[in-house]
């Protein structure tokens, strides 16, 4: 039985050396979802993944996969049985043509779809005889998303899986996505392109440094998120954080505030401290990113600043 | 099927291995007449065999090939990037690991059978005969100790992330090895000296003046060899258990 939680994880940390990839992660990934996960290169995305498939192992913390734990390499092989994988390398055999992988693979698996491997052939128009070395870019990771779809896996982990593909591919590809969860496949993936993860995504796991920054449902993310703008006759005051205020910018007689939560109430404490007009506006995934990992990064170069001062 | 990625890995250099120790087998046999009687002594055609395949350029031809059958693995998967791939497959590390070393040293095993197989055929067309029993004995000798050389060469290549670094470092420490051989204290124990059990010299079961395999094989030291080797792909499995990759 798949847990309702299939990917959790419990102060997950990884250390390379004195750098600090991902440092106490704690998340939870639900079942039969798509799972966008968000974050800058370098912070921590594709080390989170390779420690949830036993590539490299947690410096602390734990985690498990469908219920499998992530340190055990017993249960590790469970976990790699069960789901598809396709790394942002998309490194494949290139002496191997593309049947001879295709072969291989599938030997591996018991839940291998011959239909779909077909069909993604014909579709991705991949040529059986060719060596995989032979194959351009997008090509490969056509094949390496054709062996990771031709199956029935409990769970899909995608590294940028949309790189390199041209855009008639990306469209089948999210369109393959989206039915997933329907199959009973939930979808893991990390991408850069924030308007695909926006547009199939159900949740959204953002890191940055290796921390969670953000953890929630698209939908509680458009139901709550806010950009609130205040503007002011005079210079605009220092307003006190209250609860929701994620980030807050103050620029002459402007305040530009992201609120996640508490809007009506963040507008009125602008009223109250005069105010004169107060725009509350949605905001999408891109907005969001921006703001939340642009502000990390500014805030960690002020820190540095004061330090060297 | 993990054993057919190795073999699709490893299928080149065997068989480029194979047609090299053949290749360079049916050239002793066919130039056997002029270099026997270019010495002011001639020498008889089991020594000239000797010589030319188990002392000097086919023995050495044969640890550079198993060097090279060595080579490879997951630290060269990850140089090439391919590592990713093969560690998502429900294959353990262990595994993967001792898969790849029991193609490898398949493939070894071969290549020490080439020339039991070619020497004996060969050589009736150049008007000689050489016993395939003997040839099968030397093979044998090159198999075991071939072993522990290519345990050596594989747990270097599980140490070093460069294709060619591994052969590039094994290569010069046997040559460390063999000069330490020649350290008096060293001398006295002979069945430590690979190159000599690999081809006779010096040992009890050689006849040094027909240039043949007459006593009984060392037995134990050929087990010795294997089990060493073994050890050392133990060791590669230990040291992959706790890489990060």
């Amino acid at each position: 039985m798949i847990p309702e939680r299939i990917i959790h994880t419990s102060d997950l940390t990884k250390d390379y050396g004195s750098f600090r990839a991902v440092d106490q992660l704690n998340c939870r990934v639900r079942a039969e979802r798509i799972t966008g996960f968000l974050g800058r290169n370098g912070a921590g995305k594709s080390s989170t993944i390779k420690m949830l498939l036993g590539m490299i192992r947690p410096t602390s913390g734990s985690g498990t996969v469908l219920g499998y734990r992530i340190d055990d390499p017993k249960q590790s092989i469970e976990i790699r049985r069960r789901i598809a994988y396709v790394g942002e390398d998309k490194g494949l055999y290139g002496y191997m043509t593309v049947a001879e992988l295709i072969r291989f693979t599938r030997s591996f698996y018991n839940d291998w779809q011959p239909d779909i491997e077909r069909r993604l052939l014909d579709e991705y128009r991949l040529p059986p005889g060719r060596k995989v070395k032979a194959l351009s870019k997008g090509m490969r990771t056509k094949l390496a998303l054709l062996l990771a779809l031709a199956r029935r896996p409990a769970l899909l982990i995608l590294d940028e899986p949309t790189e390199g593909l041209d855009p008639v591919s990306i469209e089948q590809l999210l369109q393959t996505l989206v039915c997933a969860p329907s199959n009973g496949t939930s979808v893991f993936f990390s991408s850069h392109q924030l308007s695909e993860v926006e547009r199939i995504a159900d949740d959204i796991l953002m890191i940055d440094r290796g921390v969670a920054v953000l953890d929630m449902s698209l939908e509680q993310i458009r139901e709550n998120y806010r950009r609130i703008s205040l503007g002011f006759s005079t210079p605009a005051p220092v307003l006190e954080s209250i609860c929701g205020i994620e980030t807050m910018r103050r620029d002459g007689r402007q305040i530009t505030i992201l609120a996640s939560s508490n809007a009506e109430s963040i507008a009125q404490l602008g009223r109250e401290r005069g105010a004169v007009d107060i725009n509350v506006s949605p905001v999408n995934l891109r907005e969001i990113f921006l703001e939340t990992v642009q502000d990390d990064t500014k805030r960690e170069q002020q820190e540095q600043h004061h330090v060297l001062v | 099927m993990y054993w057919y990625k190795c073999w699709s890995e490893l299928r080149a250099r065997v068989l480029l291995g194979i047609a090299a120790m053949a290749a360079a087998c049916i050239c002793i046999v066919y130039y056997q007449h002029p270099m026997r009687f270019q010495s002011d002594e001639p020498v008889t055609y089991a020594t000239y065999i000797w010589k030319a395949v188990y002392n000097s350029f086919g023995r050495d031809l044969f640890v550079i090939l198993t060097i090279v059958l060595a080579s490879g693995g997951l630290m060269q998967e990850r140089a090439l990037k391919t590592v990713g791939f093969t560690l998502a497959l429900p294959v353990s590390r262990r595994r993967a690991i001792a898969v790849r070393a029991a193609v490898g040293y398949l493939g070894v095993q071969a290549m020490a059978l080439t020339p039991a197989i070619v020497v004996p055929l060969m050589s009736p067309y150049v008007g000689m005969q050489y016993a395939g029993a003997q040839a099968m004995k030397f093979s044998l000798l090159f198999a075991c100790t071939g072993a522990a050389i290519y345990g050596v060469a594989y747990l270097t290549s599980y140490f070093m992330e460069g294709e060619y670094l591994a052969m590039l470092v094994t290569v010069p420490a046997l040559m460390v090895y063999a000069a330490l051989l020649q350290l008096p204290w060293l001398n006295r124990a002979p069945m430590l000296d690979i190159f000599h059990v690999m081809n006779g010299e010096d040992m009890p079961f050689f006849n040094e003046t027909q240039h043949l395999i007459t006593g009984r094989l060392p037995w134990l030291t050929l087990a010795v060899m294997l089990c060493v080797a073994g050890c050392l792909v133990l060791a590669a499995c230990r040291r992959m258990d706790e890489k990060d990759l």
